[in-house]
């Protein structure tokens, strides 16, 4: 929370639309534009892209400068009211973060069913060892109808000849 | 009539007992995804996606319809028996269909809504049969510069008509735009924006995108302001409806579909304008009965909305397959699904894949009939479906989304995509960004730019080839009155008087 007057939450996404702009000109500096000399290259839709994005920022800014202000989205499950919980989305943003390191090396039968236990923990489960038994069974289904059922390729992991 | 020989073609494809069994596997999947809070048809169509991988395409577009039906109506089940409006297109139900549901009327809501979205799908789609052949023979003509200015027409009017701030629409069709332009630049070869990542390298896939920004997005929304009591799930038996409902369902639906048809035909029209209109519209023409109960839960008020909601569902395929042009995100997906096979939904797919194209139309008639049948008798289930935990089902629905983008190329770098989504979507939620201009970008950006280099290299550099063409200058035209016309709204209901701010009168498409 900051104190300051101006500041609001939302300048932060008007300034990602800025900086996005920005990092598109420059990104594409390297892309060589001599690719064809009728018509034009592949850097001008690029600019073009991003000077539209760097235009939009701007408008953006001032929009939320001068009190305009978007109107958080309304869903079954949200408390329009409530204070946004940060620890939750902090913990949820680490698990699927750790499944993701995780994932290839435990396979998708341990890593999936550790995702749901700790996803389902961390959004208010009260009861753990429900939330372990259904993730294992999510886990195992999962992987048997994609794998043998649907010829998806999922990792095996640790579980690799053994499902 | 050529089309309807076509057409019977579909139904003998579509009808074999091997895709009749995709067909109701589809419309199973779509309703069960569909019913569930917090997934639209959208997030429905992308999360299902992966389902179809080993499926030869003519079955997945088989299957495609149906959960493409199926999700539209689980929406609607949702609206009625839980009162927090979910996904846009059905919040309209929700007003006379969860105040029905509570006087004890639950059966008869989903009833007008189930029999009215098989009434206004079936109509929906007959003019589907008749008019997509009619703007295939009229695209044929379109050049480079023509499909440049829709693109660019698509755009603006997704932007500007899906939120009530311009430049908020206009944002989310940027970051679309920017993730459309990611890999490799398909007429030269060069990498752009890849920071030296070779999964990178084949661009950003929609599903990553569609996934993130709807599942794990919401996901990420809910976690941060979860409402800890459960939502009031009204409980329901069969559905059903008595004479008199019928009586005061049928001319609502026929209106419906007439408003929704159209609507969700052109670029940016979508759902929620003429599900708004119907209600609208239903309101205004009440009498007697009727007129006392609406607001109270009246049956008109579900009857048009719903149906106008199927009817724009189907006029969405219309662009979709004809011109490839998606008019929403549920559209986007389903266009990246015929990418997925090599296919590019244009006049060319009805000329080069007729037995693909006609037999996903006959199975939206085959749906259709089947969602009626399973959902008068399912309503229970699906109402048992919605006191599932919240804290299992987002956990689930996260685990189904890792599934899906994992699957797609066995990349870990997917997820991690994945997951700065899902940060983007959590974000634009949180800020009122509409989410659909983000997957209609990043899906015809690349389109748009093929289109305006192959216009220039005819033109050989010069920029007036733009609009050369009298069509191209009329959607240019329309697109900057998409544009402005919210502004020139804002401006003239500035004066004191108070306006509706739900959009009830914009035609500029």
């Amino acid at each position: 929370m900051r104190k300051t007057q101006w500041w609001r939450p939302e300048l932060g996404l008007a300034a990602v639309v800025l900086a996005l702009g920005g990092f598109v000109v420059v990104g594409t500096l390297d892309v060589s534009a001599a690719a064809s000399r009728l018509g034009i290259g592949p850097r001008f839709f690029p600019m073009l892209v991003g000077g539209s994005m760097i235009v939009i920022g701007l408008f953006y800014v001032v929009d939320v400068l001068r009190g305009g202000r978007g109107d958080p989205e309304e869903s079954e499950d949200i408390d329009a009211e409530a204070p946004t919980d940060w620890r939750s989305v902090g913990l949820v943003s680490g698990i699927f973060l750790a499944f993701t390191a995780v994932l290839e090396v435990l396979g998708w039968v341990i890593a999936a069913s550790l995702l749901f236990f700790g996803l389902s923990l961390a959004l208010g489960a009260e009861h753990k060892v429900r939330a372990a038994v259904v993730g294992v069974v999510l886990g195992v289904v999962t992987y048997l109808l994609f794998v043998k059922g649907l010829d998806v390729t999922l990792p095996g992991g640790l579980l690799q000849g053994v499902i | 009539m050529d089309s309807l020989q076509l057409l019977l073609d579909g139904f003998a494809g579509a009808l074999t007992p091997v895709n009749l069994m995709y067909a109701l596997i589809g419309v199973t999947l779509g309703t069960l995804v569909g019913v569930l809070p917090g997934i639209g048809p959208a997030m429905t169509v992308a999360l299902l996606l992966p389902v179809t991988f080993s499926v030869p395409p003519t079955s997945a577009f088989i299957m495609f319809a149906g959960i493409y039906y199926g999700g539209m109506y689980g929406g609607s089940t949702t609206s009625i028996l839980l009162n927090t409006p979910g996904e846009s297109s059905s919040m309209i139900t929700a007003l006379e269909g969860n105040k029905m549901a509570r006087r004890g009327r639950a059966a008869q809501a989903l009833a007008t809504a189930a029999i009215g979205s098989f009434v206004a799908g079936t109509i929906a789609t007959a003019l589907l049969v008749v008019a997509a052949p009619a703007v295939v023979s009229f695209a044929i003509s379109f050049g480079p510069e023509d499909y440049f200015a829709l693109a660019i027409l698509a755009f603006t009017a997704v932007s500007s008509v899906l939120s009530r701030s311009v430049v908020r629409g206009l944002a989310s069709l940027g970051f679309g735009l920017v993730i459309g332009l990611i890999g490799i630049d398909q007429q030269t070869g060069q990498a752009r924006l890849t920071l030296g990542i070779a999964q990178l390298l084949d661009g950003v896939d929609v599903v990553v995108v569609a996934v993130g920004l709807f599942a794990l997005g919401e996901a990420l929304y809910v976690a941060s302001r979860l409402r800890h009591s459960l939502p009031e799930v009204v409980p329901v038996g069969r559905a059903w409806m008595g004479r008199a409902d019928w009586r005061r369902s049928w001319l609502p639906w026929l209106r419906g579909t007439a408003l929704g048809f159209p609507f969700g035909a052109l670029p940016g029209g979508g759902a929620e304008i003429p599900t708004f209109l119907s209600y609208a519209a239903e309101k205004r023409l009440a009498r007697g009965v009727a007129k006392e109960e609406y607001g109270k839960g009246a049956i008109e008020g579900v009857a048009g909305p719903e149906a106008a909601n199927n009817a724009s569902a189907a006029g969405t395929l219309v662009p979709l397959l004809t011109l490839g042009l998606p008019t929403s995100a549920t559209a986007a997906i389903l266009l990246a699904a015929f990418q997925q096979y090599g296919l590019q939904p244009g006049p060319q797919l009805f000329d080069h894949n007729p037995a693909l194209v006609w037999g996903m139309i006959a199975s939206l008639f085959i749906g259709n009939t089947m969602l009626l049948v399973l959902n008068l008798p399912l309503a229970p289930l699906w109402a048992r479906v919605l006191r599932i935990p919240r804290p299992y089902l987002y956990a689930g629905i996260v685990l189904f989304a890792a599934l899906g983008v994992y699957a797609l190329n066995g990349s870990v770098v997917d997820l991690v995509v994945l997951f700065l989504l899902g940060l983007l979507g959590y974000a634009m939620r949180r800020f009122g960004l509409p989410v659909a201009p983000a997957v209609i970008g990043m899906i015809l950006g690349p389109m748009a730019e093929i289109q305006l280099r192959r216009a220039l290299a005819i033109g050989a550099g010069d920029v007036s080839v733009l609009v050369r063409s009298p069509i191209a200058v009329v959607l240019l035209l329309l697109a900057l009155a998409a544009l402005l016309t919210p502004l020139v709204r804002r401006a003239a209901a500035r004066p004191g008087r108070k306006t509706v701010d739900a959009p009830d009168d914009r035609s500029e498409g």
